[in-house]
């Protein structure tokens, strides 16, 4: 089998090797990628930006492959899918689980699965973090292509960040709508500390409200939580928001709407007014932890 | 210009049901708008008044028996056709029981094709239900049109298209030229819920319902099996009676236990 791997970016290429090498059969795996060569590829494409054109006339050099896989980030996600529709070949994006040639993904903002046969020739996304692994062909040939694709970025701007990363932090605070005011999130922050924690929030107040940078910002468009315990104040649980807090191991709901759905989703919820709450739980956390 | 949009009949996730073997009972779960699709609809709304031109929407009933879901269906057409579009190509058709992004993509792209061939089609960054986000880009290459995904601002000059792209870390600012697909975010608008007199006139736009056989296209069975719901493994230990001091004590004393907060 001749398998085509895309990435955006080096930290990726573990994903991409875990996938592949579980793949039975395996000969070739070309890697397409935007960033610096790495990994035990048969034969690496060092692009300037990663496209779905370039990525077909590369094809065009290379032959076709069976599969192609790429890492599911947005970039990768739609040169794959464009690649997919030149070739007329079937996509299955952000793909969590290989069994056999059966892949499952997530659907229903993660409250639910499917699962899908690939049959060759066929293109997929994975989802980063849930393969790793190494593949055993290389030392690879690198290869520059100068080619230029269709569409031109004019501006590159990062987004307005503060340099925290909640996706690897154990603990997370959560804030939502349920805060009145922006200068309240403060009882949030002062709990997170006391835990050693760091601050997210849903949607409204990363999106709308703009209190918060959107690296804090918890949803399935968002960052995704996978630490030990993730505490929602004042955040009702739309579906999106949940599902990205489903790897967390305990969650806990602080809400004064005993109807909220986020009770539904998590393991100890506070019928109560988080204006009261707070302030009892950080005081009690600092006596208890010493800090 | 014409500005088509592709607009999905998603699952509500409000509403999800299952069999009792933990698959998805599909024929039981009502049909929403897909959320972003209503921004997607807004942001053509936006475009074909300042270029003067008609809002194209096309969909595809992708969810089963068609004959259940066909009343839900109508309603998220004509609630597209509320929020700003002109007039509404749609495939019903019993023989489909699912289908996944490429033949999806093939019964749009076959749509846009008969009916109207707008140089900019637009969609929502993903569905709500299946989430493939792969649609734009699909399509883009099934019509032979550019692509740019992730839109959250979207501006037509010089025969182009200037688009600023959310890439995770970054925000893009690209130049692409027409005829192009663009998905949308949920930040490029603020769709406002329709008005009455909206939605009564929605009732009085064409809506135009054909066949995958009228479109000259064969019926295609999904590789996609075993939707399942996953049942949610949480506690769900709700605290209520008492007071702050004491509901604080009992949730301490429960995140102790679990190991998740140490002395």
């Amino acid at each position: 089998m001749r398998v085509l791997a895309v990435s955006n970016s080096g930290k990726y290429y573990g994903d991409l090797e875990g996938f592949i090498s579980r793949l039975d059969g395996v000969e070739e795996a070309i890697l397409v990628t935007s960033d610096t060569p790495g990994g035990n590829f048969s034969k690496i494409y060092r692009v300037g930006d990663v496209y779905g054109d370039l990525l077909a006339r590369i094809l065009g050099e290379v032959g076709e492959p069976d599969l192609v896989v790429g890492i599911h980030t947005r970039k990768v996600l739609e040169a794959v899918a464009y690649l997919a529709g030149a070739r007329d070949m079937p996509i299955v994006t952000e793909v969590v689980g290989l069994e056999g040639m059966t892949v499952t993904r997530n659907i229903l903002s993660g409250r639910g699965t499917a699962k899908y046969s690939l049959s060759p020739p066929a293109a997929l996304t994975i989802a980063p973090g849930k393969f790793s692994g190494q593949l055993s062909l290389g030392p690879p040939e690198v290869m520059e292509l100068g080619e230029k694709p269709s569409t031109v970025v004019v501006d590159r701007s990062e987004k307005s960040r503060t340099g925290v990363d909640i996706e690897s932090a154990e603990i997370v605070v959560g804030v939502g709508r349920g805060f009145k005011e922006k200068d309240d999130l403060k009882l949030a922050f002062e709990l997170a500390e006391a835990l050693g924690g760091e601050v997210g929030c849903s949607r409204p107040i990363a999106a709308d409200y703009k209190w918060l940078d959107e690296d804090r910002w918890i949803g399935i468009s968002g960052k995704k939580l996978r630490g030990k315990l993730y505490i929602a104040v004042g955040i009702s649980g739309a579906p999106q928001h949940i599902m990205a807090a489903n790897d967390v191991k305990v969650i806990v709901a602080i809400n004064k709407d005993k109807n909220a759905p986020i009770f539904e989703y998590a393991d100890y919820g506070i019928v109560g007014d988080l204006y009261q709450i707070l302030p009892i739980l950080t005081r009690k956390v600092r006596e208890l932890r010493g800090v | 210009m014409d500005v088509g949009v592709a607009v999905k009949a998603a699952l509500d996730l409000n509403v999800l049901r299952s069999n009792p073997d933990g698959t998805v009972a599909v024929e039981n779960i009502p049909l929403v708008i897909s959320e972003y699709d209503r921004n997607a609809v807004y942001e053509a709304r936006r475009i074909a008044d300042s270029t003067g031109g008609r809002v194209i929407i096309y969909s595809f009933l992708t969810w089963w028996p068609a004959d259940r879901k066909e009343k839900d269906f109508e309603n998220v057409i004509r609630e597209a056709l509320a929020l700003g579009g002109d007039e509404a190509y749609v495939v019903v058709d019993p023989t489909v029981s699912g289908s996944e992004p490429r033949f999806t993509a093939k019964v749009l792209a076959s749509l846009i094709k008969k009916y109207g061939s707008p140089s900019l089609v637009l969609t929502g960054e993903a569905s709500t239900d299946m989430t493939s986000s792969s649609i734009a880009p699909y399509l883009a290459a099934t019509l032979g049109y550019t692509v740019v995904t992730f839109a959250r601002s979207l501006k037509v000059s010089n025969g182009g298209i200037v688009v600023e792209r959310d890439v995770e870390d970054y925000i893009e600012t690209v130049r692409a030229s027409l005829p192009a697909v663009v998905s949308v975010t949920g930040e490029i608008n603020s769709p406002r819920l329709p008005t009455l007199l909206q939605i009564r006139k929605a009732f009085r736009k064409p809506l135009v319902k054909t066949s995958l056989s009228e479109l000259g296209l064969s019926p295609m069975l999904p590789k996609y099996s075993d939707y399942r719901l996953v049942t949610v493994k949480r506690k769900r230990v709700v605290l209520e009676d008492g007071s702050p001091e004491e509901l604080v004590d009992k949730l301490v004393s429960y995140l102790v236990e679990e190991g998740v907060l140490k002395r």
